[in-house]
């Protein structure tokens, strides 16, 4: 066993002899020791006759004296509130954990997971070398070996099948870089089916939220929520899947005596500590969310200033939420109106108040509406763009946000770029390769299905599959899939194989997948299930605690994490699996041309740089390593709320903590980030800012642009429209270009140097000019409350595909059959069918799903961890007392649950508690290793088996998709709960 | 003190109830029928506090998601009055048991004396009392009672009177070995009390004869002895304290090697608690078998040593008996000359 | 001279196990023994609180009190440790416990009960400080390098306060009027027979 040596001597003033009470055992521990005879001197004669545990001690003032200690700054893998972890390495052995108090973010607190995290490293069943399934056996073979199979394979598939055969599923852990390094990979390799674990949580807000005001992100941060005297949660659950926020809310809601309103069918632990509890039945957000702002409208409360400067089409939301009269809310979500009128006053009159959301509103097939709607009621009430306002949206892993941010997502190149041409083109500028070379690795399509045959070019800008569906891209007949063929091969790095709804139909997909590959830690749900005999392959990916790179926390923040020790066992780290993967497919050189590689590992410091020099969009373009890691030396001067350090600092002064995105201009610059989006009190200099003009300038003869309304120090007193160098000539701002400037604007604009833009321009030049002027580069235009490119331009109730409410489809029903993302999305037929066969009438009970405080995501990782692991040691069914009592039920038995779709039935323990209401079941989503009441593990490669194994809860989950994002509904369908 | 002994004295009174078969606490006492819908509330001002949770229960429990049922107790007052049942009460109970009955018994010595034989026609003559195998349960029996009462001393005396002669590193091992000592030599403990039940069970049936021997106490009052049969009123009494304190003793010890497997923290205790006291009874009982079978009575301690007793004293003593074995067989149990005594 | 004390604000405490898992990470606590723990009361009702519970550090310990060999001793922060050596695993502690802080490994078959483990403040044991024994046996010892338990250092919420006992009551009192409630400094009255009087 490793000890820890200690900084401080030892044997301090506090051993002296003391007598407390009347006890003659207080003692002090020399006296104990004199009287236990445990000193030299002692009764040796007995003392000596030795048992097997009792082992004398050492000599007294005898203490180890270790080998040196090093202190290594990471970040949590296990949620976005970006919680530094502070390593004791010695000898190259991770020792110790201490509280990283410095840190701005988590001040030395962790939750569970935090506090456990050293074991992921040292974890005896990580995934140890490369291995690959001969006939059904797990067989050991080299790295070397597995690439050159791997790599021969998809070259066959990619020759036979087109590119898009093979499917690129990323992570969520990764670092800011990997992200980065795997997008660009896709887009080598020549496909848009590059997606990671966004899709399955907050898809749906970024699309939702960046369709309102411009930036698909959390507006505010967790820190800034200390600022607000209401705050309304609504379908989450932070004090479990982010417990350190809980800190920053409480802590609010104790200085402020703030209102906070929990809003969700479960009574969670967080409900355990709002001032008021809203349960509504799953699936009517957008009731609520109506039913609150029409009580809002009714009184006046909404803030009108803030509605005719910055906001386009109120009117609209109007005539829907007039709709939602008490009556009717109550009718369909069971709020009473009494209980939302006192919300709704709250909330547009204690201010400033914030929305906090989480996967209770996003993984829904209307989650893209119901975030439009928790949007439209922060502009209602002016609740955007001020300290304690704002949508805290609250998501998922480390860097599930920089993941984003950077691409790994089926509609966009890095940085929200979009799949245009002219993205093609800025992303080929970064990279010097020619965008020809780029296109000609797409796919031709020939006509298919009805469909027309599809040029390079048109592939290229097409969006690829999601993540959701990537199965029902094997399963469905090939006409039905919008691509040359279906997909053959999963790349999946990272990913969890249990987090998708339908695992039945998984399952059915992984057997016919020509080529399975896992890079993971662990083995993970994808390599354990009873699906598959040969092809696959389980590469070691180091955890992110083993690598270098920077992530992008829920707040926008970026941290830079240092190696804390070298990879464990044989596992590699992502930028080295990438980068071998990339030579042995031979674009390598092209790939990495710009980037430092030693012993093929890419610099993770190198990567940054280039996605410096292309991030302009999103202003990922300031965070430059070394102002990254001068943050994680400077920590402790970041104020706590403000996140600000003080100006006068040599290193860090005046930086908002992390250099929250968008962080304007080259580094140089030193942009001090932007702490609260769209803040019009501020300098933009000062992280000010205004809601995006993305949308255009005007629409049916109204301005989209903003109306009176401008930040701090403009020069511009009104709205403007983005900044592009025909917009700086008008104002004759080119003048202020530098020559070098204007010639990397030649260079990019050639003959036409007009459409040269602040996202485009490679030199900065603009966003340095824009800034000067104190004008933001992405111009100033009012958020939509229309947003007439969704599906439903203002956010409709539309019913669950399986509702416990068949009564309310025909007036609510989910949006029509139609293709989305490459695939047929038949929710409505599913609907149909369900209402026709009276589905809710042998299904009766709502069931829901969520984290729990110990697991993250799949959970293999965590599962895996004993420290973890001993506290959840059994899946479960949440059912309400009532429900038990009925079915004869006990706490702690065995059950079955059964879902509508595929006979599925999972095997778990009944959890009796009032926490769900009658006719509500909730299953946490993290574990996997038994399917459908059969243990699998015997099917992990040896010594891989997580501690704790139990029945997924997308054993029974069902069909569903929002029409935006391809987001899966995992928070209401239907089941029956039957004893054992 | 008072207050906590009531309190305590009434937990008792319920865990008895409830305990011997576990009965697991009455925890989730209050559950709201079908899930009264919390909506509309205000978490925060209704919080539970201490007070009020201690009004429902004596202790407070809740719900632990590790499967540790005694983990989800958070607090438990009772544990104070464990403590001073253990550390107040028992050590002066226990000891007014251990030193009364030995003083009880001295003074009986210096009074009456040792009992001797009375000499008669039958004297010199020998009888089989008890055979080899009974014997042997006897001797495993009481072996491991006298080294499981040291070592149940040990955990009441021990820190009082023997770790400050050795000293604690010492003492820390002779405890450790008589807590092992304690717990597997209560397996053949149990048993030996098996055993002896099978064994003498027809003959300790209390009967009419009983009350007579009872009456004249044994031979004590009158200058008759009263007839018995195999076994007198008074070993009968022995017999039905070790068969009913040692099922005790076992079932209560039983209950601590396997500790929470049964019952919970109170339940625990109370185990604890029955386990001690019946444990010096028990001590003080044996006390008295011990003097009685040896420096008592003359002639006894034959009929567990070599297993023969004297037909005179036989005669004497359990007259029924003798009358019985030499009816049984014209010869009686008496040894012929070529028979050996299994020993 | 301080006297160490636990306070969980359960108005605080969210039952993150944050400081479950800290104490398993610093002392390397084995599967089974849960030297701390957060139970919740009231579970899934309003009024629901959730209290971190380990060894209280009783003024006038009950566990040393009936320990039969003695085994516990109180430091000079009013620390209750005790010495492995000593302890015979009879686990009579527990029983006198208030808190259920008494662990006990499970060395073999029945009666084999490994000697009691508990929540050591992060003190150690009665070998020298900061010595191999001492964190084989007891795990670290922040104490002596002049940090507090790593439960409270790293609670999620600050909920679990440890430290001198009239500082953390100060804190705790300042909390409870600046936030206007308070559900009490649960275990106070047991463990140290006293209340945070605000």
């Amino acid at each position: 066993m490793l000890i820890k040596r200690k900084t401080g001597g030892p044997g301090r003033t506090f051993h002296q002899a003391v007598t407390i009470g009347e006890t003659p055992k207080a003692l002090d521990r020399r006296a104990f020791l004199r009287n236990s005879g445990l000193v030299a001197g002692g009764l040796a004669a007995a003392g000596s006759i030795q048992l097997g545990s009792v082992r004398k001690a050492q000599a007294a003032g005898a203490s180890a004296i270790g080998p040196e200690v090093t202190i290594k700054k990471n970040i949590c893998t296990h949620c976005s509130v970006g919680c530094t972890v502070t390593a004791e390495v010695v000898n190259g052995v991770w020792v110790g954990q201490e509280p990283s108090f410095s840190s701005p973010i988590n001040r030395g607190t962790h939750c569970a997971k935090g506090a456990a995290i050293r074991e992921l490293v040292s974890s005896d069943r990580r995934l140890k070398y490369p291995m690959k399934m001969v006939d059904g056996q797990w067989t050991r073979i080299s790295w070397d070996q597995a690439i050159d199979e791997i790599g021969d394979k998809i070259t066959g598939l990619r020759d036979k099948y087109g590119p898009d055969s093979v499917y690129w599923l990323g992570s969520a852990k990764f670092t800011n870089e990997a992200a980065y390094v795997l997008r660009k990979f896709g887009a080598f390799w020549g496909t848009n089916s590059v997606d990671h674990q966004a899709r399955i949580c907050h898809s749906t807000t970024v699309a939702g939220v960046a369709n309102t005001w411009g930036y698909g992100a959390q507006t505010n941060s967790y820190n800034d929520i200390r600022n607000a005297k209401t705050m309304i949660i609504l379908g989450g659950n932070p004090a479990e899947a982010h417990p350190v926020s809980l800190q920053h809310l409480l802590s609010g809601k104790e200085i402020n005596r703030a209102n906070m309103i929990v809003i969700d069918p479960r009574f969670t632990r967080t409900a355990a500590h709002a001032t008021e509890y809203v349960r509504i039945r799953s699936g009517t957000d957008i009731p609520v969310v109506w039913g609150i702002l029409w009580h809002v409208f009714q009184n006046g409360w909404e803030d009108k200033e803030f509605i005719s400067q910055r906001v386009y089409a109120m009117d609209d939301v109007r005539k829907e939420v007039a709709k939602w009269n008490p009556e009717e809310v109550e009718r369909v979500s069971g709020v009473p109106g009494e209980q939302l009128r006192r919300v709704a006053e709250k909330f547009a009159k204690e201010k400033p108040a914030t929305l906090i959301w989480c996967m209770g509103a996003t993984q829904h097939t209307v989650g893209t509406a119901n975030v439009r709607a928790l949007c439209i009621l922060c502009l209602a009430t002016g609740n955007v763009g001020k300290p304690g306002t704002g949508a805290n949206i609250f998501r998922g892993h480390t860097n599930v946000q920089g993941a984003t941010d950077l691409g790994l997502d089926v509609t966009s190149l890095p940085l929200y770029y979009g799949l245009v041409e002219g993205a093609w083109k800025h992303w080929a500028r970064v990279w010097d390769v020619e965008y020809d070379w780029l296109q000609s690795r797409f796919d031709e399509v020939p006509a298919k299905g009805g469909r027309k045959a599809r040029t390079r070019k048109e592939s290229m800008e097409l969006p690829g599959i999601t993540s959701t569906r990537w199965f029902d891209g094997v399963n469905l007949p090939e006409e039905q899939v919008d691509q040359r063929t279906g997909i053959k091969a999963m790349m999946v790095f990272g990913h969890g194989g249990n987090t998708v709804t339908r695992l039945p139909e998984a399952v059915k997909g992984l057997t016919k997948l020509d080529l399975l590959v896992v890079a993971d830690p662990h083995p993970t749900t994808f390599a354990a299930l009873d699906a598959r005999r040969d092809n696959t392959y389980l590469l070691p990916i180091c955890t992110s605690l083993e690598m270098d790179g920077s992530r992008t926390a829920s707040n926008r923040s970026l941290q830079w994490g240092e190696q804390i020790v070298k990879p464990a066992f044989e596992s590699k780290n992502d930028y080295e699996v990438i980068y071998r993967l990339a030579a042995k497919l031979g674009f390598a050189d092209k790939m990495f041309k710009n980037i430092k590689v030693v012993d093929a590992v890419p610099d993770a410091e190198d990567i940054l740089r280039e996605i410096n020099r292309g991030g302009w969009s999103t202003g990922y373009c300031g965070q430059s390593p070394e102002r990254l890691k001068a943050h994680m030396r400077n920590q402790a001067k970041f104020d706590l709320v403000t996140l600000r350090a003080p100006k006068d600092d040599p290193e860090v002064g005046g930086d908002y903590y992390g250099l929250p995105w968008p962080c304007w201009g080259k580094p140089e610059l030193r942009h001090p980030g932007t702490h609260i989006l769209y803040n019009t009190n501020l300098h933009i200099k000062d992280g000010g800012g205004t809601f995006r003009a993305r949308f255009g300038t005007e629409r049916n003869g109204v301005t989209l642009l903003a109306e009176d309304s401008f930040a701090k120090g403009s020069e511009l007193t009104d709205g403007y429209p983005e900044f592009t160098m025909a917009v700086f000539k008008k104002l004759g701002w080119d003048k202020d270009l530098t020559a070098e400037e204007m010639a990397t604007i030649t260079k990019i604009g050639g003959a036409n140097i007009d459409t040269v833009s602040w996202a485009t321009d490679l030199s900065g030049g603009i966003q340095r000019v824009c800034l000067d002027h104190g004008v933001t580069p992405y111009g100033n235009g009012k958020a939509r409350a229309n947003a007439w490119n969704l599906p439903d331009p203002v956010p409709v109730h539309r019913e669950p595909i399986y509702t416990p409410r068949p009564d309310l489809v025909a007036q609510y029903p989910t949006r029509p059959d139609e293709r989305q993302l490459r695939m047929p999305n038949i929710g409505f037929s599913v609907q149909k069918a369900a209402v026709d066969r009276g589905i809710a009438k042998d299904f009766p009970i709502i069931l829901t799903s969520g984290r729990l405080v110990e697991y993250e995501g799949g959970g293999e990782e965590t599962r895996s961890n004993p420290w973890l692991a001993e506290l959840q040691q059994d899946m479960f069914v949440e059912i309400n007392t009532g429900d038990a009592t009925d079915r004869g039920i006990k706490d702690g038995q065995f059950v079955w649950v059964s879902g509508p779709e595929n006979n599925a039935k999972a095997k778990v323990k009944a959890l009796v508690t009032d926490r769900v209401g009658k006719g509500v079941a909730f299953m946490p989503f993290h574990f996997s290793g038994w399917y459908q009441g059969d243990d699998m593990r015997k099917f992990y490669p040896h010594g891989t088996d997580p501690v704790v194994l139990g029945e997924s809860s997308n054993n029974t989950t069902t069909y569903g998709f929002d029409p935006v994002t391809g987001m899966q509904e995992t928070k209401c369908t239907l089941c029956q709960i039957r004893a054992v | 003190m008072r207050r906590t002994l009531t309190t305590f004295r009434t937990l008792v009174a319920a865990a008895i109830l409830m305990a011997a078969f576990g009965a697991s606490s009455g925890s989730f006492a209050q559950q709201t029928r079908d899930g009264l819908n919390p909506t509309g509330q205000n978490p925060t001002a209704e919080s539970v506090n201490e007070d009020f949770l201690f009004k429902q229960d004596p202790k407070i429990t809740g719900r632990i998601s590790i499967p540790d049922g005694k983990a989800a107790h958070l607090i438990q007052p009772a544990g104070r009055d464990y403590r001073d049942f253990r550390e107040r009460w028992l050590p002066w109970l226990s000891a007014l048991a251990v030193l009364g009955a030995v003083a009880l018994l001295g003074l009986f010595y210096f009074f009456r004396g040792r009992i001797l034989m009375e000499p008669g026609p039958d004297t010199g003559r020998k009888i089989l009392r008890f055979n080899g195998f009974e014997r042997f349960a006897h001797w495993m029996t009481s072996s491991c009672f006298i080294i499981l009462a040291l070592s149940g001393l040990n955990y009441i005396f021990g820190k009082r009177l023997l770790m400050p002669l050795i000293g604690a590193d010492a003492f820390g091992v002779v405890a450790q070995y008589a807590k092992f000592s304690h717990i597997y030599l209560a397996w053949p403990f149990m048993i030996g009390v098996a055993l002896m039940l099978v064994l003498w069970l027809k003959d300790n049936i209390p009967n009419k004869i009983d009350i007579a021997w009872i009456k004249a106490f044994g031979g004590f009052i009158g200058n008759k002895h009263p007839s018995a049969g195999r076994f007198n009123a008074g070993q009968k009494m022995v017999f039905w304290m070790v068969i009913g304190f040692g099922t005790a003793m076992s079932v209560t010890g039983l209950m601590m090697i396997f500790p929470f497997a049964l019952t919970d923290i109170t339940g625990m205790q109370l185990m604890q608690v029955i386990h001690a006291l019946i444990g010096i009874a028990f001590i003080a009982g044996i006390l008295a078998h011990i003097y009685i079978g040896t420096l008592g009575m003359e002639g006894a301690y034959d009929a567990m040593g070599s297993g023969k007793v004297d037909l005179g004293w036989a005669k004497v003593h359990h007259d029924l008996w003798v009358e019985e074995e030499q009816a049984k067989n014209a010869s009686g149990p008496q040894l012929g000359r070529h028979q050996v005594p299994a020993e | 001279m301080a006297r160490m004390k636990f306070l969980c604000d359960a108005d605080r405490c969210i039952e993150c196990n944050a400081c479950v898992t800290a104490c398993k990470n610093e002392h390397e606590v084995p599967w089974g023994i849960n030297r701390r723990r957060v139970v919740t009361l009231n579970d899934g009702k309003p009024g629901e609180r959730s209290v971190s519970m380990a060894c209280m550090h009783c003024t006038d310990a009950p566990c040393a009190a009936v320990c039969p060999v003695n085994c516990f001793y109180t430091t000079a922060d009013a620390v209750v440790l005790h010495s492995k050596d000593i302890c015979i695993g009879c686990g009579y502690c527990f029983y006198a416990c208030p808190f259920g802080a008494p662990q006990y490994p499970k060395v073999g078959n029945f009666g084999s009960r490994g000697k009691m483990d508990k929540c050591t403040y992060c003190a150690g044991g009665p070998e020298s400080d900061l010595s191999t024994i001492e964190y084989e046996k007891y795990g670290s010892n922040r104490l002596a390098e002049g940090k507090l338990p790593l439960c409270a250092e790293m609670c999620s919420t600050k909920a679990l306060l440890a430290g001198d006992g009239e500082m953390i009551a100060q804190i705790y009192k300042q909390r409870v009027i600046k936030r206007g409630y308070g559900s009490g400094a649960w275990g106070w009255k047991t463990a140290y027979r006293e209340t945070v009087a605000i």
